[in-house]
Parts: structure tokens; sequence; C-alpha cells
């Protein structure tokens, strides 16, 4: 009996170096978490566009328009400041949310008020055998390209979801119709 | 040698924990404070896209352009695009002049300091020489398309050419909180 006291009494785990890896972690995936990935889109330019005067042969395709439906308002609630005014700490305007901004999109002459329908309606387009074209460099058949104009008043997110949905149907060439003019 | 300091020199024994513990802080520190500084990236909210390329091996000299929620062009920390003081008609070439010469400021910086490579193609019968390496905007979610329009048609112009244009998205909405289901998201 005495011998198991013995035991029991030497048992006394340092407790330090654990808690020292347990804030090194905490530490590790806090940190961790402020960096959020980041992704791309490669919106390469057209190279005969702009770049040269030379004329080429025009291309069929795909026209998605994305029109504004109901501009919204800047909501600055979130991180203080109003219009104009410049956080003093950061040498940056204030940033705002939208609310209640909303889009209507044009896929080729069909209008439609959800991103799951033109979702649907690009891959509807995407599946169907007259949206292939002639191939100029291999000769054979490519899936036509599609071209993304947002109109004035349209923000950088909506263009965004709309170049993915197009992705998502199978659109690989995607080009961007922008400078439409600035907010009326 | 005495008895005592035999003793004393068997007894020094270093416990490093604390030291290693110091030094993973350090680590850990100066890696996150030499990945943020050195990206150029200004404090902005990304639109979240599923179906795009994943940036985790970004070109090290890839210039990158920030574009605020106002419409202000920002290369190094520094604003050389303002709306409120340039004006915003891009139907006027002077209000866009800023951006124009920053871009041909990069090209040309770039091409002096072999950072960037210009390469002849062959375009319908005429050579044309184009900037062969990326330029990364970013942009906030909430900056109007026209501004990031506006600078995606500058870098087109014949004279900057820059034609790999690569537009900024992430994999988390940190506005709404609303995060890809896979990380690294997965073009088709």
């Amino acid at each position: 009996m005495s011998a198991l006291d013995d035991a029991q009494e030497e048992v006394k785990p340092d407790m330090t170096p654990m808690i020292d890896v347990v804030f090194l972690m905490i530490i590790f995936f806090i940190c961790i978490d402020f960096k959020v990935l980041e992704s791309k889109l490669p919106a390469y330019l057209p190279k005969d566009k702009g770049s040269s005067s030379a004329v080429v042969e025009p291309q069929e395709q795909l026209s998605v328009r994305i029109y504004v439906d109901n501009a919204g308002t800047p909501d600055y609630s979130k991180g203080g400041g109003g219009p104009g005014v410049i956080n003093a700490n950061t040498k940056r305007p204030y940033r705002f949310v939208m609310k209640d901004h909303r889009i209507k999109w044009e896929v080729g002459p069909k209008p439609l008020y959800k991103l799951e329908d033109v979702k649907t309606e690009l891959t509807r387009i995407a599946k169907d055998p007259s949206s292939q074209v002639k191939d100029p460099k291999t000769g054979g058949k490519k899936l036509m390209s599609c071209v993304v104009e947002a109109y004035p008043g349209t923000f950088y997110d909506d263009v965004a979801k709309t170049a993915d949905a197009c992705n998502e149907a199978g659109f690989a060439e995607i080009n961007f119709g922008g400078g439409l003019g600035p907010k009326k | 040698m005495s008895d005592v300091s035999k003793l004393a020199q068997q007894n020094v024994e270093m416990d490093m924990t604390p030291m290693i513990d110091c030094v993973f802080l350090l680590m850990i520190f100066f890696v996150l404070v030499i990945d943020l500084s050195q990206k150029n990236l200004e404090d902005l909210i990304l639109p979240r896209a599923v179906f795009q390329e994943p940036d985790d091996t970004p070109p090290e000299n890839r210039p990158v352009i920030n574009v605020l929620q106002n419409g202000s062009v920002v290369y190094n920390q520094k604003v050389y695009y303002d709306p409120d003081q340039h004006g915003r008609d891009f139907r006027n070439p002077n209000t866009a002049k800023p951006i124009k010469d920053l871009l041909l400021a990069i090209r040309t910086q770039g091409l002096n300091e072999k950072k960037l490579k210009l390469v002849e193609e062959d375009i319908a019968g005429k050579k044309v020489a184009l900037i062969d390496d990326p330029i990364l905007i970013r942009a906030d979610k909430w900056t109007e398309w026209n501004y990031v329009g506006e600078v995606m048609k500058q870098c087109s112009m014949p004279e900057i050419a820059f034609w790999k244009v690569e537009l900024a998205l992430s994999e988390q909405d940190k506005e709404t909180g609303e995060k890809n289901s896979k990380l690294g998201g997965q073009k088709q």
C-alpha cells in the first residue's frame, strides 16, 4: 500500500509545455483565419481588339447583359462614417454595403431575374449543338465564347457572379464588355 | 577542483522549452508580417466565386491594381486616380489619363528592370508587341463595374498591351461569411 501511495504522489505532470503548445496553436489558427484564400478569374483581353487596327473575322458569341433592376442604397451602419468621409486610420473612405440592390439579366434575348435561372439557361445553351462554332485555330468545333456586358449601376459582385455562372455552365472563353458609362 | 564546483558543473541543464517557444512565435510573426506587407493588397472585400482558379502561387512580379469602392485606383498604397478629383466620365480622355499614366509607368519600369517580358505576336498579318505577364485587378464587391472595366480597357490599349488581365475573387465572402465548401475553388 505504501509503495502505491508513493507512486501516486510522484505523478506530477508538467503542464507548461502543453499550455505553450496550445497557445501557439491558438495564435496560429487565429492568424490563419484572417488570411482568406484568394482566387482569380483569368479575364484575358482579346489580343486583336484595341491592341491593333487589324481587321479579324467576327465570331459568333453569346451576349449576357446585366441591368440594374433596383439600384439599392449604400448602408454605412456596419463600419461607420458616411458618403465621402475618409477614415482617419486607414486614409481610405469608409466601407458601405448595398441594401436592396437587385439586378436582372438578358441571356441572349431572354430576360431573367434569378441567378439560378441564369445558370440553367447558360447550361442549356452550352449543351445545345447549335452553340458550337468553328475554331479558327484548330479548324474543329468549340463552344462559342460569351461576353458579359454590365450596364451602368452594376457592381463588380454582379459581374463576378455572372462570370462564375458562365464558368459553371462550361463556357471557357468569357469576355467582358466594359465602359458602358457611369451610373446616371 | 573542489567537490562543490564539480557538482555545480554537473547540474547545469539548460531548459530549451521557452527558447523554442519564442523561436516559434517569432517565426509565425515574421511569416505573417512578410506575407501581408509584400502583397500590396488594399483591405477590400472581394466577391465570392466557386468555379475559378485558386491563386495560391502568384507570379512574383505581377503588378496588383486595387480599385476601391468609390472607384479610386490604388497601386502600392498610393491613390493614382480619384473620381472626385479626376471626374467620372470616361468619354473624356483626360478622365482616365491618371490610370493610363500609371499603367504606362508600370510597363516601362517592369521592362527596364526586366520584370516584365514583351513578346511579338502575329495577329491578322500584323506584328503586335504584347506584355506576356499577368496583371491582377482587385476590386471591392461593391465597386461599380464601370471603374473596373475602364482599368481593363486601358490595359488593352496598344501602348500598354497588358492582355493577361486577372480579376481577383475570394473563396469566402467576408461580408456575409459565406464560404466555398471546397477549398481551392475548382474550375470546371
